[in-house]
């Protein structure tokens, strides 16, 4: 036991050590930063259409949505949750999360931000590393750049107002957070590893080699990778599966998976995590958890017993993930602090934005509005 | 500058922007529960920092420039596009240092002011802020430039405050030490019945002691008989009301009343004793400062002071014997009767009475005052209350004066009016060199 505690102290100062004293030379791949730098510089001075940004705006990071909507039959046979118990003994915790969020339009395309967090708990205490914001002009030297690393052979072609510009920021926000998450999986051990979504890959921008790669890195050091999704879009006799937890009012969870791995053919989208429902605390929200499926059940069970007894888990949601949800997030206030770094660094002039409804409409309005 | 816009910052904010309060909501809640770094390669954060700190200056139009002259008056807005914000002198606005009678009050943000002692003449002021913020002082260095230059002041001290400004704080006698007379009422100040008055005394018992309209009337009687006989003199007069043929309860009211007034000796029949109101004359006309020290005084004896000196001013006004005199009146509703308010700023002003009021009671000036007062100085007020009373001066808006009397730190005064060319203008009133006796007395001295 005594051996253990040392063990675990070992840990905390080496991921602390991580994550500090190096993490400027680690946390952001060169390749993002010189891609950042590169599409930064087609701007050269242009106009730009900054994103208008009101107190009363509720959401402002861009979701990527990578998981199509999947409606299970309610001829499937669903079984009890099992109750979480809880593991003994503490065991580092660490969550990555990265946003991104659109800063505004130029002539050419679309302006983005990413900014990722990684949070640890040691101790007692949270500590945290964060890298960005990085800004990105989305346009055709990103699509081939993506483009000549993807180890998908898929060939993005962009244009400013594509739909593709969606997927060139999916791409980009999944490189870099894959990047913090392999960061993560490979410094820790015998930990858990808190991942913000799910741990389904294949798409042409969430390829599933960086996922295995992760998944591999993890196991090697003993850890265990969850991810909780705060929405999903599978549902079960038309409701979401959270609700199959319902009537639960004790810390349970429910292994979904075997209903929902037949609804995925082998290729091209594959689930790598074991999908639960999962409720943390008795009067918690539910969620839908994913745990690395090349994990036993019981090894997945007592991850999430570690996980309990090793993080705070308000309202069913671990605090280390919680804390790297709002460091990673945009507030309308760091929009505009971006906007402006982007006038002043790059010398872009803000664009009036042409009001089709004034244009048409007002009687005394100008056409333009002042952004 | 040929043309401009004369706009004044009244108020310094933090900008209200877009998620603002959510950046500082997520800062509170993780500054104590989380501790880590950024890694930020392209410095974006200062922007952040920058955007957090964003303050909003509130202003308002105070006058334009045309032709390189400002005025006051403006019908012109500039081009919201094309016009450039600069800095202007406050000095350039308000000071009438070129005037013949320059006196410096103190420092603005970023000069002295100096202004001519002239816009005082013929002025009604207010001197006004709450307790501990330098309003006596502001009115010594007034009354000093006053006096440095040839004006005659008479100043009704009701905590005995002024006592001592013709010392310096080494206590030795300043060079305006001669034109100064410090009077205490009782001692220094006696009165004749002759020089007083029927129509003064009398005032005195009906307005300070309620004498009964009747028994006024009979006391007319009584004083009269002896001037006439010649024989106006304390004992005479105390021996007629006994004396003299009435109803008892009328001579009883005149009798009372008039031992009240006997007990706060203010009264001689001594020659030697009594207060020279034509040497008073002499020195006023000189350029001089009375200062009335009614200090641990008597409430009845504060007023018929007031009455008496007024009444006699007034007379002296009246006969030309003096040119004029400006009046520092200190928490002026302890000594002043409701009458006497309208007649100030009316009827005495033309005489020749310019008053300055100098209260930390705003709400006990009269409205009137503050509506025709032609320059006021302002110190800190916080208390809504008070500031309702002193937004009534017609010279400012009342949203400024709000705004900017309750963050003035001690010593600093808002100026509004003729002496600084009605440009609102914030002063720190520079120390004198006078020994200040409207210091708080303490128990506890370490």
């Amino acid at each position: 036991m005594t051996h253990r505690t040392q063990d675990i102290g070992f840990e905390h100062s080496k991921i602390s050590r991580l994550l500090s004293e190096e993490s400027g030379n680690i946390l952001l791949p060169d390749f993002l930063l010189n891609l950042s730098s590169e599409s930064m510089r087609t701007l050269s001075g242009g106009f730009f259409e900054p994103r208008e940004v009101t107190t009363v705006e509720a959401e402002l990071e861009d979701a990527v949505e990578e998981e199509p909507r999947l409606n299970l039959a309610n001829t499937t046979i669903i079984g009890e949750p099992e109750p979480i118990v809880n593991v003994v003994g503490n065991c580092p915790v660490v969550a990555v999360d990265v946003s991104s969020v659109r800063v505004g339009e130029s002539e050419q395309g679309l302006l983005y931000a990413l900014r990722g967090a990684l949070v640890w708990r040691e101790g007692l205490s949270y500590n945290f590393t964060r890298c960005g914001p990085l800004a990105f002009h989305l346009n055709d030297l990103i699509a081939r750049s993506l483009n000549r690393r993807s180890r998908a052979n898929d060939n993005l072609s962009y244009s400013a107002w594509s739909p593709l510009s969606e997927r060139l920021l999916s791409r980009l926000r999944n490189t870099l957070e894959r990047w913090m998450q392999r960061l993560a999986c490979s410094r820790l051990s015998r930990g858990i590893v808190l991942l913000d979504g799910s741990l389904t890959a294949g798409t042409p921008d969430n390829p599933t080699v960086y996922l295995e790669d992760i998944l591999n890195r993890s196991r090697e050091n003993g850890n265990a990778v969850i991810a909780f999704s705060k929405e999903t879009k599978l549902c079960f006799s038309g409701k979401k599966i959270t609700r199959l937890l319902d009537k639960a009012n004790y810390p349970c969870m429910l292994n979904i998976d075997r209903i929902i791995t037949p609804q995925f053919p082998s290729a091209p989208v594959r689930l790598m995590g074991r999908v639960y429902v999962a409720k943390l605390t008795s009067r918690g929200l539910p969620f839908r958890v994913d745990i690395d499926r090349q994990l036993s059940e019981e090894s997945a069970a007592k991850a999430v017993g570690r996980l309990i007894n090793s993080d705070i888990v308000e309202q069913g949601y671990p605090e280390t993930l919680r804390l790297a949800h709002i460091l990673s997030t945009f507030t309308a206030n760091e929009i505009l602090a971006i906007q402006r770094h982007l006038s002043i660094d790059y010398g872009l002039k803000l664009a009036p934005r042409l009001s089709f409804r004034r244009s048409l409409f007002g009687p005394y309005g100008t056409s333009r509005e002042a952004s | 500058m040929k043309k401009g816009l004369i706009v004044q910052v009244i108020d310094i904010q933090f900008a209200n922007l877009p998620g603002i309060l959510e950046d500082i909501l997520r800062d509170v809640m993780t500054e104590d529960t989380i501790q880590g770094c950024d890694y930020d390669p392209f410095n974006i954060s200062s922007q952040i920092a920058v955007l957090k700190d964003t303050k909003i200056l509130i202003c308002k139009i105070r006058g334009a420039i045309e032709n390189g002259k400002a005025k006051t008056e403006t019908s012109w807005l500039p081009s919201r596009t094309t016009s450039r914000i600069v800095p202007y002198s406050i000095e350039k606005l308000a000071s009438t240092r070129n005037g013949k009678r320059p006196v410096t009050l103190g420092r603005t943000r970023s000069d002295n002011l100096t202004v001519d002692v002239k816009m005082l003449d013929g002025k009604l002021n207010i001197i006004t802020g709450k307790k501990g913020v330098g309003k006596s002082h502001l009115s010594k260095l007034l009354i000093l430039s006053l006096i440095q230059n040839g004006a005659p002041c008479l100043v009704i001290d009701i905590n005995g405050e002024y006592v001592n400004i013709g010392r310096a704080r080494n206590d030795e006698p300043t060079p305006y030490a001669d034109k100064i007379t410090v009077l205490k009422p009782g001692q220094s100040l006696k009165f004749g019945l002759s020089e007083v008055g029927l129509k003064t005394f009398l005032n005195t018992m009906i307005y300070a002691l309620d004498l009964p309209r009747t028994s006024s009337k009979v006391f007319s009687r009584i004083w009269n008989e002896l001037e006439r006989s010649g024989n106006l003199k304390l004992n005479s007069l105390n021996d007629a009301i006994r004396r003299f043929s009435c109803h008892e309860s009328v001579r009883e009211a005149i009798y009372s009343r008039f031992n009240t007034l006997m007990d706060l000796e203010l009264f001689t029949d001594d020659i030697s004793e009594r207060f020279d109101f034509g040497l008073f004359e002499k020195k006023m006309n000189a350029g001089h400062a009375f200062i009335i020290n009614m200090k641990d005084e008597h409430a009845l004896s504060r007023r018929l002071v007031v009455e008496l000196f007024i009444s006699k001013l007034t007379e002296q006004l009246s006969e030309m014997r003096l040119k004029a005199v400006f009046l520092f009146a200190e928490e002026a509703h302890f000594y002043l009767r409701e009458t006497y308010w309208e007649d100030i700023i009316t009827r005495m002003r033309h005489l020749g009475v310019f008053t300055t009021f100098v209260t930390n009671q705003p709400d006990t000036v009269q409205e009137s005052v503050y509506r025709q007062a032609d320059n006021i100085f302002m110190f800190n007020f916080t208390n809504e209350h008070d500031l309702d009373a002193v937004s009534k001066v017609a010279k400012i808006d009342a949203e400024s004066l709000r705004s900017i009397v309750k963050d003035l730190p001690p010593h600093n005064c808002l100026i509004v009016g003729d002496i600084v060319r009605d440009f609102p203008i914030v002063v720190n009133v520079k120390p004198l060199d006078v020994q200040t006796m409207g210091q708080t007395r303490h128990f506890f001295q370490d």
